[in-house]
């Protein structure tokens, strides 16, 4: 058998020019039993890399870690419960989402107050608000007062019982 | 970038951490210390979220560092390395050990163990764990060219013994 390719891969695998693949090849061959006596003195040197390669942790290594990681586990979770670095912006945040809060229930208060404020204007002058509801006839008189003085129109308002009052439409109607 | 999981992608390297530990330390016990600590630490940024490119890499290379670290304190402590190696009994060889021709696989072990640290990992990692030199420059932090130097003059180191 010729044993040229092999001889040759050889010398390439002590100057390191041989791949990953050739040496994998050198291996086998020197695995095989019947290696030629000019090889032999190197056929140790690739079987022991192959044996090498059985080496293993003990048996027991996964239980001893098991252990190992659920104590570490532990500790891992109070460490970082303890130290954890909060960015100043994550520390502000709850204050800058209250003062936003704050700063949106002023606006629509604001607007609230100003609409408010503006309907009971228009209602002042014009009073085309109907106020269909059952009122007190006693609070039915203060709030008819002013439409009564401004638009001279007269509201029945019996003091001593419920009445049930079309504010506004009487005025008007009494207008027209 | 794909999300690693330490017990499919971390915990199965054991074996490999080992033989690298192994190969520094010359201690079966210690380098199990090491894989452990390795393993603890690499689930550790896990937890934290850290991207790590290529795991196997970087679980390698905190398995080298420690080990030379603890080689280190070995050192400091004036234990020198090799009485070390003949300190130990034969209790702490791996079963595996019993079923081959012991004698020629301590004989080889101790010859690839006298070479320099980073000649027995840079050989350990290519003749051994089949690995690029590339992968193995990653490992070690260092250049391609200086892991072929060293791979060159553990392979001349190796032949010459064998030839005596």
């Amino acid at each position: 058998m010729d044993y040229k390719y092999i001889e040759q891969l050889l010398d390439r695998y002590w100057e390191c020019h041989t791949s990953e693949e050739e040496e994998q090849i050198l291996r086998s061959f020197f695995a095989q039993k019947d290696v030629p006596a000019h090889l032999a003195q190197y056929a140790s040197l690739f079987t022991f890399m192959k044996e090498a390669q059985e080496e293993r942790v003990s048996d027991d290594f996964d239980d001893r870690f098991a252990d190992i990681l659920a104590e570490e586990s532990l500790r891992h979770d109070v460490v970082r419960t303890q130290a954890r670095t909060i960015p100043f912006r994550q520390r502000i945040a709850p204050f800058l989402q209250a003062a936003a809060a704050v700063a949106v229930l002023l606006t629509i208060g604001g607007a609230a107050e100003r609409a408010i404020g503006g309907s009971q204007q228009e209602e002042g002058t014009a009073a085309p608000v109907v106020a269909n509801t059952y009122i007190r006839s006693d609070r039915v008189a203060e709030v008819v007062t002013p439409v009564e003085s401004k638009n001279e129109a007269t509201a029945i308002v019996q003091p001593d019982s419920m009445t049930r009052t079309q504010m506004g439409v009487d005025a008007q109607v009494k207008e027209n | 970038m794909k999300e690693i999981s330490f017990r499919n992608d971390v915990l199965p390297l054991k074996d490999k951490l080992f033989r690298l530990a192994l190969r520094i330390t010359l201690n079966r016990e210690d380098a199990e210390d090491m894989v452990q600590e390795t393993l603890i630490r690499v689930w550790k940024e896990c937890q934290d979220g850290k991207e790590i490119d290529n795991v196997e890499a970087f679980s390698l290379t905190v398995c080298r560092n420690l080990s030379i670290d603890y080689h280190a304190k070995l050192e400091q402590r004036n234990v020198a390395f090799d009485e070390d190696i003949h300190d130990q009994p034969d209790t702490t060889r791996s079963p595996f050990e019993t079923m081959v021709d012991r004698e020629r696989f301590q004989m080889l072990n101790a010859l690839m163990n006298s070479l320099p640290e980073k000649q027995r990992t840079a050989m350990q990692l290519r003749d051994v764990e089949g690995r690029s030199y590339k992968e193995i420059a990653e490992v070690m932090q260092i250049s391609e060219s200086d892991v072929k130097v060293n791979i060159f003059r553990a392979r001349k180191a190796m032949k010459e013994k064998l030839k005596r």
